[in-house]
């Protein structure tokens, strides 16, 4: 540490353009932050790590005017700035990517980017000008999106390039991108990550947010870590070893984020598919053991979720053999699944996977109770706190308020009670989608561990996965997926660009490479 | 014990509202004073506190049912033709009734959860359909009349009752109604999925519950609610093609002043009977003042919107 102590940026360096100085925040008598300092030059792209809670949204919160902060000094260009409001942030110049983009889905991208500051003349709205200068805008971005589109219907990663344009046209100097990449593909991340060098070398300072630790270092200049509302380190790219980042967030290193691999050979066949196809999917054979983790790679719409829905019954495969248990899965429904053993995690586990106003107890019990009869009294489930601590203990979650509202809890709490929600059911199957999406180091090691323990103690898992990273560390064989085919199953510890060749060049280029 | 406290702490407003209104009632008018007063007040609100019950079912899955107003109406023109007048009818007019209510709450559920038609459009149809149907029934106008012992459950008051005096059947047949919709709503699964699937039907659905046979189910329980509030309506007001006019939305504002919340996923059987209360309280009171009977209609329009906007701002807040 005292190695880092010695980088001194405030001599050495340029100039920064935003320095947040000695920053504290208590809510309610508890200190979220303390003593944080923070700074960012012109035409730097400067990542901001750190587990949830670490304190990370609190602080660009008080940058961007959501919430005053109770001591320390914002400096914007040399002049002290106190934001009492978001209109006032955004005027100065600092523009927030969230990661719930906050455009109009049936406004046409150009009105979306001049919401609120249409160009007029005479009254009226000059559309024309409007176009043109959207056109402008996002072509500096490198992009061709048409600015009279529905904004709807473009996809995640265009609408967050019609969200920077529209950041850019008020004159941010300063971006932050707040978890960018968890609903873009590879493919698309690459695309962002270029649009954000184009903005680095314009001079913009860009202050990013990610819990994807392969990007950070990618394309951060300087990396600072939050630790429990303190700033543990500023590292530059030159230090900040994935190692040293993930020490500093959480304690441990890297490798001890995946348990070992399954130590028994593999069991009976719990799922065999012959030939599945639907609207989506093509010639699916797939083989799981019980005791097995496959991970199920590709692309977005390389049909991965399209086979997790099919198996579950979500979406059926229309022809083909599939075989359950040694039984046929026919005229599927996620109903039947469910009652045949398979359980399901889903991708958004918002939208899909809680009652976000229902209580943590509600949702953990929603499998038992769907299961059991209906006019059974749920009694057992109501007061069955020794249930839930022994789940909760499994899941490494504190069981402080099971009446509490399930949507107040953070992303790796939220899928901790979905995860004890199908533990509660005990399946033979469990398909699981993007399972640490968006959710800190922490969590994510202790969803990898509970994941294995089930494959331990007899379970199979398909584990559909935009991260090459747990596909890698997780699974014990690996699918990858293009054009809604299998293209090729890869042994366990398959480089990343194994995958990726697969990924990207689809059947053809996979068979020529076998 | 804590999560009754809370409870009681969400629903505290209404329980609130009721019990000023109630007091404003008693000051007004002495009548109400007495035990046997506070129970004929009750008695008359039964009808509405039994429909704001039936409909919380569909609107916490997340629907609306407007056909529970003329399904009333169909119920008491049908009890007054299957009896003519005759006593010895009466339990086959009964079963009749509950066999309508079942048969009218399972079209709608069907055309909702299997048709996919959105339940304010489906019910709607619904209560024309069954509208019309009274009307041709009927011949457009009212004939006939209910045997006594028909109207007994509506208007019947048992005399030198200890403690109390008098004690109308329609609050024995109020207590039974609550009784089983309440240990439907959070005694069963039923219920505690009902929430489950108002507030997310995606996420219920891929958790294994069966989201369209409970959806349809809680637009049963609404029609059989309707035909006992039919039953006692007939009781006390006699027979009449408008009986029924109106109730589904004093039914859905009762429902949404006790807490319930529009769209699904929130709400209980302790607000939806307050809120019933609170709005049966509300037209004596204005009775009583003597505000003009058209005016009513405007006040539970607004009371309507308050209310819901009110409960948008509570199912907002997580």
């Amino acid at each position: 540490m005292s190695s880092m102590g010695a980088i001194s940026i405030w001599t050495t360096e340029p100039e920064a353009l935003l320095t947040m100085r000695d920053i504290s925040k208590s809510f309610l008598g508890v200190r979220v932050l303390s003593h944080i300092g923070f700074d960012c030059r012109a035409g730097e792209v400067h990542a901001l790590c750190g587990e949830n809670g670490a304190g990370k949204s609190t602080l660009m919160k008080i940058l961007s005017g959501a919430f005053p902060a109770d001591e320390g000094t914002i400096v914007l260009d040399g002049t002290v700035r106190r934001f009492t409001h978001p209109s006032q942030a955004r005027a100065a110049g600092i523009g927030i990517i969230h990661q719930e983009l906050s455009l109009l889905p049936h406004r046409s991208v150009a009105e979306n980017i001049y919401l609120g500051r249409e160009p007029s003349r005479g009254g009226v709205v000059d559309r024309a000008r409007m176009g043109r200068d959207a056109r402008r805008a996002l072509s500096r971005l490198g992009s061709t999106i048409e600015p009279q589109a529905q904004t709807g219907d473009l996809t995640i990663a265009e609408q967050q390039v019609v969200e920077i344009a529209k950041a850019l046209a008020v004159d941010a100097r300063v971006l932050v991108f707040d978890e960018p990449t968890a609903p873009l593909d590879v493919v698309e991340s690459g695309k962002l990550f270029r649009v954000i060098a184009e903005l680095r070398a314009t001079g913009v300072a860009i202050i990013y947010i990610s819990h994807r630790m392969r990007e950070v270092f990618e394309i951060a200049d300087r990396v600072t870590v939050l630790k429990d509302g303190r700033g543990m380190a500023t590292l530059t790219a030159a230090q900040a070893t994935p190692d040293a980042v993930i020490r500093l967030m959480v304690g441990r290193p890297i490798s001890d984020l995946f348990p070992p691999r399954a130590t028994r050979p593999p069991g009976a066949v719990v799922l065999q598919i012959q030939d599945g196809a639907n609207g989506h999917l093509a010639g699916i054979n797939l083989t799981l053991r019980a005791g097995e983790i496959m991970g199920v790679a590709g692309l977005e719409g390389s049909g991965k979720m399209e086979l997790a829905r099919a198996i579950f019954g979500d979406e059926p495969f229309t022809s083909g053999e599939i075989t359950l248990l040694s039984g046929a899965a026919a005229a599927w429904s996620p109903r039947e699944a469910v009652r045949r053993g398979v359980a399901f995690l889903p991708d958004d586990r918002k939208s899909e996977g809680l009652g976000l106003r229902q209580s943590l107890r509600d949702n953990a019990l929603v499998v038992r109770r769907s299961l059991s009869r209906a006019l059974a009294l749920p009694s057992r489930g109501n007061r069955a706190p020794a249930i839930f601590d022994a789940l909760f203990r499994k899941v490494e979650m504190r069981a402080a308020d099971v009446d509490a509202p399930v949507g107040r809890l953070s992303g790796g709490n939220q899928q901790k009670v979905i995860v004890a929600r199908w533990l509660a059911a005990e399946p033979r199957l469990w398909i699981v989608a993007e399972p640490t999406r968006g959710i800190d180091v922490g969590a994510k090691a202790a969803i990898y561990g509970l994941l294995r323990d089930y494959a331990e103690s007899g379970g199979a898992v398909l584990m559909i996965s935009s991260d090459l990273t747990e596909i890698i560390g997780e699974s014990d064989r690996i699918a990858v997926m293009a054009g809604g085919r299998i293209v090729v199953e890869l042994p366990p510890g398959a480089s990343e660009e194994a995958i990726m060749a697969h990924a990207v060049h689809g059947p053809q280029v996979a068979e020529a490479l076998a | 014990m804590t999560r009754g406290l809370a409870s009681l702490r969400r629903i505290n407003p209404t329980i609130l509202v009721f019990v000023v209104l109630l007091a404003a009632i008693c000051w007004m008018s002495p009548l109400y004073r007495t035990p046997a007063g506070l129970l004929s007040l009750l008695q008359r609100a039964a009808p509405v506190v039994i429909l704001s019950c039936g409909q919380s079912f569909v609107l916490i899955a997340g629907g609306f049912d407007l056909a529970s107003g003329s399904l009333i109406t169909l119920v008491v023109v049908a009890c007054a033709l299957i009896t003519g007048g005759d006593a010895g009818w009466t339990w086959v007019a009964l079963l009749a009734s509950y066999g309508i209510g079942a048969a009218v709450g399972v079209v709608n559920g069907v055309i909702v959860a299997r048709g996919k038609v959105p339940s304010i459009i489906a019910t709607l149809g619904t209560l024309l359909s069954v509208k019309g149907i009274a009307m041709m029934w009927s011949g457009g106008a009212p004939g006939g009349y209910l045997p006594a012992n028909l109207r007994f459950f509506g208007r019947y008051v048992w005399r030198h009752v200890p403690l109390v005096g008098r004690f109308p059947v329609a609050v024995v047949v109020l207590i039974i109604s609550i009784a089983i919709m309440a240990w439907l709503m959070h005694g069963t699964n039923f219920g505690r999925l009902l929430l489950m699937i108002g507030d997310n039907p995606r996420a219920a659905e891929l958790a294994g519950a069966p989201v369209r046979r409970f959806r349809m189910l809680t637009f049963v329980i609404s029609a059989l609610a309707s035909v006992t509030a039919g039953i006692l309506l007939g009781g006390f007001s006699g027979v009449s093609v408008d009986v029924g006019t109106g109730y589904e939305l004093q039914a859905i504002s009762a429902a949404v002043i006790g807490g319930v919340v529009l769209l699904g996923g929130q709400g209980s059987m302790l607000g939806a009977v307050f809120g019933g209360l609170t709005l049966y309280a509300l037209f004596t009171l204005l009775n009583l003042v003597g505000f003009p009977e058209p005016m009513r209609v405007a006040v539970q329009g607004i009371i309507l919107i308050a209310a819901a906007a009110l409960s948008a701002r509570r199912g907002r807040r997580i």
